[in-house]
């Protein structure tokens, strides 16, 4: 069996595909992408937030507070104050025509006394598609406004100033939260990642299951190496366990390149955040979730190595192999599902519970003798996986096929 | 010593409208089953060499594949030097080398690892293997590409090695499958001048080819396999007695007698 692992685990590392997909790709191009995302992102905002805008404005009250607060914004530049532009079309024709950003339309009530004016709709023409934060500008004045006209219209009412916050906000809502700092983390990203160790564990296996099986079948060196004195059950374990390491080598390398590459990335904000947070979780949970990954791993490479010993070629494992990412995804998903707990039939739905128990124990609420029966059941899914594959590999209609 | 009694192999056919329509009339056809070898008996001395002949199709393959426990038979029964093959499959391995039909290596590997990796399989400690796979590649011409990795071989590197992979832990009898099928003449000639160093060593081996030439060189027995059974079995004179226009006639005259 470990003639067999050593074999495959030393074809793996010298095939480049697997490299760059299981050490290259995690941790070069996985944060490169993430990188360069996160950084235009990060720039189209701040273009979009200080670009100087042109606009118009169309009222028949002049100078009104407003208008001048807007003309006074550097980043703002009034093209056109007019009264010309009366209706609406002219108006949406004017935008449309590239004159102008936005134009806004204060309606004849305007007036810096709300009681007299009642409510004031402004009308903003603009193009909404073009990520401009247009509405974030005009409401960083409309703001200032509006607390100003109220507190003129309170006091000319006689109310008092403690009155006041009542009347604009009669209810507040104040959360005290009895969970502790791990617990709102762990619920918060607890989820998540299960999802990314399950994909990644998946993928990781993946990458060289089709080769392990399909690809021996294809290349002829499968029937040689049944023949040589050594049982099917130590090949199978052998090519099983050549699986287990990859899916959990990938995992762990992509997992450590977003932590370092975090770090890096983030100029050491992350360090004191992403060590907080480790150090809340606890060795001892840490390695209970990571325990809980081998029967997982197990569960993917028995079902991957199945498909691949009864695939007749490289390509057709592939097709077998690539809906399973999705099948993994489903019952991770119920586990992302808001209020789905580990309770009733959910410990009990094969890999959903794993993402749950691995939840838990981020947040620090596992009941561990309920992880016992979780690792127990899923090793012995693990189990049973494996043995049919052994079984599958001793039929002639299977390897012969 | 490898001796062959009454051996029987048949294929469930899982979708029989997908035969060809000369398959289906093939008379090993019985239902939804392929009885691709009916009635095969062998027997190879040692020290002695014998060609397995037989059109495409006949069973040949099959019936070595059963010989190397790759398949389990239906019937009969084979021995390896007094080891039963069908109940003591991998002690039945130890003492066969066995070259299947394709010259599959691990591509990533170079040929001295190919070699040494199924030598560790068998049992074999590394200075064996080292003193093993020197002399073989001695003998076969290796040492030029020996430690090159073998996605790149060409057929001939990669028959001596899939050859040298075959026989590295020293086996008890040969079994070569069409060895040199696909061969320019030069690694042709070196697997010839090995099969007759391992009868030299009192191997017996047990070669399938279409090469009658080589049958002539090297055998000293002939088995002919057609539809699944044993047509002839001999020396190679009694062979050659089956027609006086040479050993293509002879062959088919073997075709003829058991069809």
């Amino acid at each position: 069996m470990w003639l067999v692992f050593k074999k495959e685990v030393l074809e793996l590392t010298r095939d480049r595909k697997t490299l760059f997909f299981m050490v290259a790709l995690p941790i070069l191009v996985f944060p490169l992408l993430i990188g360069g995302v996160v950084y235009f992102m990060q720039n189209a905002y701040s273009e979009a937030a200080t670009k100087a805008l042109n606009f118009a404005i169309v009222a028949n009250v002049e100078n009104t507070e407003f208008a001048k607060q807007l003309a006074d914004m550097p980043s703002l530049h009034l093209v056109e104050q007019s009264t010309s532009l009366a209706s609406e079309d002219e108006m949406k024709k004017f935008v449309k025509a590239g004159n102008v950003d936005f134009l806004i339309s204060i309606p004849d009530n305007y007036s810096e006394d709300i009681i007299s004016s009642g409510q004031i709709v402004i009308k903003v023409y603009l193009n909404d598609a073009q990520f401009n934060r247009v509405q974030d500008r005009i409401w960083e004045v409309l703001d200032t406004l509006s607390a100003v006209y109220q507190r003129n219209a309170f006091m000319t009412l006689g109310v008092d100033e403690d009155t006041q916050e009542g009347l604009v906000k009669p209810f507040v809502v104040e959360k005290v939260n009895v969970a502790d700092k791990r617990e709102s983390q762990g619920a918060a990203i607890g989820g998540m990642i299960p999802y990314f160790l399950f994909i990644l564990c998946l993928q990781g296996a993946m990458i060289p299951a089709a080769d392990i099986g399909a690809g021996e079948k294809e290349r002829g060196t499968l029937e040689t190496l049944l023949l040589s004195p050594i049982s099917r059950t130590q090949i199978v374990l052998g090519k099983f366990l050549t699986l287990c390491f990859a899916g959990v080598v990938s995992a762990l390398v992509t997992v450590l390149s977003i932590a370092i590459w975090g770090v890096v990335l983030s100029q050491g904000m992350a360090i004191s955040m992403v060590g907080d947070f480790m150090a809340a979780i606890g060795i001892i949970d840490f390695l209970l979730v990571f325990l809980m990954l081998v029967p997982l791993v197990a569960i993917f490479a028995a079902v991957l190595l199945s498909l691949s010993i009864y695939a007749r070629s490289y390509k057709e494992a592939q097709g077998y192999m690539t809906p399973l990412v999705f099948i993994v995804i489903v019952p991770v998903m119920i586990a992302l599902m808001p209020g789905i707990e580990l309770k009733g039939i959910y410990a009990w739905i094969p890999l959903t519970n794993v993402a749950l128990a691995i939840k838990e124990l981020i947040k620090g609420t596992m009941d561990y003798f309920q992880l016992l029966g979780i690792f127990g059941s899923s090793v012995l899914l693990a189990g049973l996986l494996i043995a049919f594959c052994v079984n599958w590999f001793n039929r002639e209609k299977v390897l012969f096929r | 010593m490898i001796k062959i009694s009454n051996l029987a192999k048949k294929f469930k056919i899982e979708n029989p409208k997908k035969l060809s329509e000369q398959d289906k009339k093939d008379p090993r056809l019985q239902g939804r089953f392929f009885h691709s070898v009916k009635n095969v008996q062998l027997q190879c001395e040692k020290g002695e060499v014998l060609a397995l002949l037989g059109p495409n199709g006949a069973g040949k393959t099959t019936t070595l594949r059963v010989l190397s426990t790759a398949l389990q038979p239906d019937n009969g029964s084979i021995q390896i030097g007094g080891t039963d093959v069908v109940k003591q499959p991998i002690e039945a391995r130890k003492k066969i080398g066995f070259l299947s039909g394709s010259t599959g290596l691990y591509g990533r590997l170079t040929g001295r690892e190919n070699i040494a990796y199924f030598g560790r399989l068998n049992g074999m400690g590394d200075a064996d293997i080292d003193a093993q796979i020197n002399q073989l590649a001695d003998q076969l011409d290796m040492h030029t590409f020996l430690d090159r990795r073998s996605e790149n071989y060409s057929t001939g590197m990669k028959q001596k090695t899939s050859i040298a992979r075959a026989v590295v832990h020293s086996p008890e009898v040969v079994v070569l499958d069409e060895p040199t099928t696909g061969l320019d003449i030069m690694a042709a000639n070196t697997v010839i001048e090995f099969i007759k160093s391992l009868k030299r060593a009192e191997v017996p081996v047990i070669f399938s080819t279409h090469h009658l030439d080589e049958v002539n060189e090297l055998c000293d027995n002939v088995a002919v396999i057609d539809h699944g059974e044993t047509t002839f079995e001999g020396s190679l004179d009694a062979f050659k007695h089956k027609s006086d226009n040479g050993l293509h006639a002879a062959f088919m005259a073997c075709l003829k007698e058991g069809a």
